[in-house]
């Protein structure tokens, strides 16, 4: 292999992103997981560690505003993205967002290991769909499994995140 | 095999063959690491470098090319479902990437690429797009070639850890007098499931004259029905011919799957069920009577 090609290959990755719109560097192993790097380097332990086989969505972090597994993500290949936890979902003010009010109204969680997938789930569902049938609430959580709930409660709770955020308007 | 992988991040599609090429069998082909991932937190795969091509601006984009739809490598399933093009040229393609198990999470990360080469017999894209007759550009270092994504399923050369890169989709689009269905049996709406079926099926009046179907999901390779519904053409499909189908296509299941989808007899059966419903549904939608 040809000298500029094996420059390539390194032992470990300079990490650059923004966590909670903070800018963040760190010197990570290559075959570290986004859900290791949150948990592990940057201590932020409310990205749950489920399956680690993407079907259970605790993990779930959020890539530019989009939910991604972070079990199933190298963090290598997060460079340059916004990421946001479940840490990051309050407000400045340090309220609750308008999501995790009403699952905390409508008992949206029983042990909560669900939770932080569940309402990064539902953030993304209800910032592009402001008025969603129950039918777009069950697949915008699809990709979570809650082993309590029977999922009534968070979809009730999803409905009411939405009549809140619409008349707040 | 290695617990210490390295990391490379080529800038050219080139040059990631060229990796691949000079770096061996313990290279890995990383992108959105939906297939990938699980293996290694199992301990199923162990990288000695991850080759992440999640960058190469050449694998991206969806275009029309030489009559077909061009589908980048990296082309994550949610854009599959909502490209404007797709949704228009191939509706069955963009509404079978919105099957795809896992929720949203995995089809804003999952790209058709990964889907294809990973050959999992459970996934949504293959069925479809084998219904399709869609082609496959594959890179290496001796250049391009472009092959027939049935002709690639039959080699073992496919997937994760050779010096290849699948690099495009190229999918014919379907005439609009066309009719077409998804059907997937699950559990859940996250699920894999249990038995998949994509039909495509052209009519003249109320006949049926041309008709493709290929069954997912109940076998370790897909089943290709089409040669099997021969009897279809030239008539109805009435109750009586839509039996017919269900009977020839649950008899193409000859070694059923058996894991936690269900058990094989069941899955030979609903193998039936799933091509019957999608040929319905496929006739109804090209103007015919819905059987």
């Amino acid at each position: 292999m040809s000298a500029n090609l094996e420059e390539l290959v390194e032992d470990s990755v300079l990490l650059q992103c923004r966590v909670n719109g903070k800018a963040c560097e760190r010197e990570i192993q290559p075959g570290t997981s986004l859900l290791d790097f949150l948990r592990d380097e940057l201590r932020l332990t409310g990205t749950h560690m489920g399956c680690m086989t993407g079907h259970c969505g605790a993990c779930t972090v959020m890539l530019d505003g989009q939910v991604a597994k972070s079990c199933i993500t190298l963090a290598a290949t997060v460079q340059r993205r916004q990421i946001t936890t479940i840490e990051g979902l309050k407000g400045a003010d340090g309220k609750l967002s308008p999501v995790q009010q009403a699952f905390w109204d409508e008992a949206g969680f029983q042990c909560a290991f669900c939770a932080p997938g569940m309402l990064l789930a539902a953030t993304e569902l209800l910032r592009d769909n402001p008025d969603p049938s129950e039918d777009d609430i069950r697949r915008a959580i699809a990709g979570n499994l809650c082993r309590c709930t029977g999922y009534q409660s968070i979809v009730r709770a999803v409905k009411a995140a939405a009549r809140v955020q619409r008349s707040a308007g | 095999m290695s617990l210490h992988p390295q990391y490379a991040r080529p800038r050219s599609a080139a040059q990631a063959v060229a990796l691949l090429d000079g770096l061996g069998a313990g290279a890995m082909v990383i992108a959105g690491g939906q297939e990938l991932m699980p293996h290694v937190n199992y301990g199923r795969l162990m990288p000695a470098v991850y080759v992440d091509i999640g960058g190469l601006p050449e694998l991206r984009g969806i275009a029309e090319a030489d009559g077909a739809v061009a589908i980048g490598a990296l082309t994550v399933h949610r854009d599959v479902q909502s490209s404007e093009l797709v949704r228009a040229k191939l509706p069955l393609l963009a509404w079978a990437a919105g099957q795809v198990g896992g929720g949203w999470q995995v089809h804003n990360r999952g790209t058709i690429g990964g889907n294809l080469v990973s050959m999992h017999p459970l996934y949504d894209i293959v069925p479809p797009l084998l219904a399709l007759g869609a082609e496959v550009e594959i890179l290496s270092t001796a250049g391009t070639r472009r092959v027939a994504l049935s002709g690639l399923i039959a080699e073992t050369s496919h997937g994760l850890g050779t010096t290849t890169l699948l690099t495009r989709v190229l999918v014919r689009p379907t005439s609009p007098s066309t009719g077409w269905s998804y059907q997937k049996l699950k559990i859940t709406e996250g699920s894999y499931g249990s038995a998949n079926a994509a039909a495509v099926v052209a009519l003249d009046g109320n006949r049926v004259t041309a008709a493709r179907l290929v069954m997912g999901a109940v076998a370790e390779r897909p089943i290709d029905a089409s040669a099997a519904l021969k009897g279809l053409l030239g008539r109805p499909f009435d109750a009586r011919a839509a039996a017919e189908a269900e009977a020839a296509c649950a008899a193409l299941v000859v070694q059923p799957m058996d894991d936690q989808q269900g058990d094989a007899g069941w899955r030979r059966a609903m193998a039936g069920v799933v091509a019957r419903r999608a040929l319905a549904q496929a006739v109804a939608r090209a103007g015919g009577a819905a059987g």
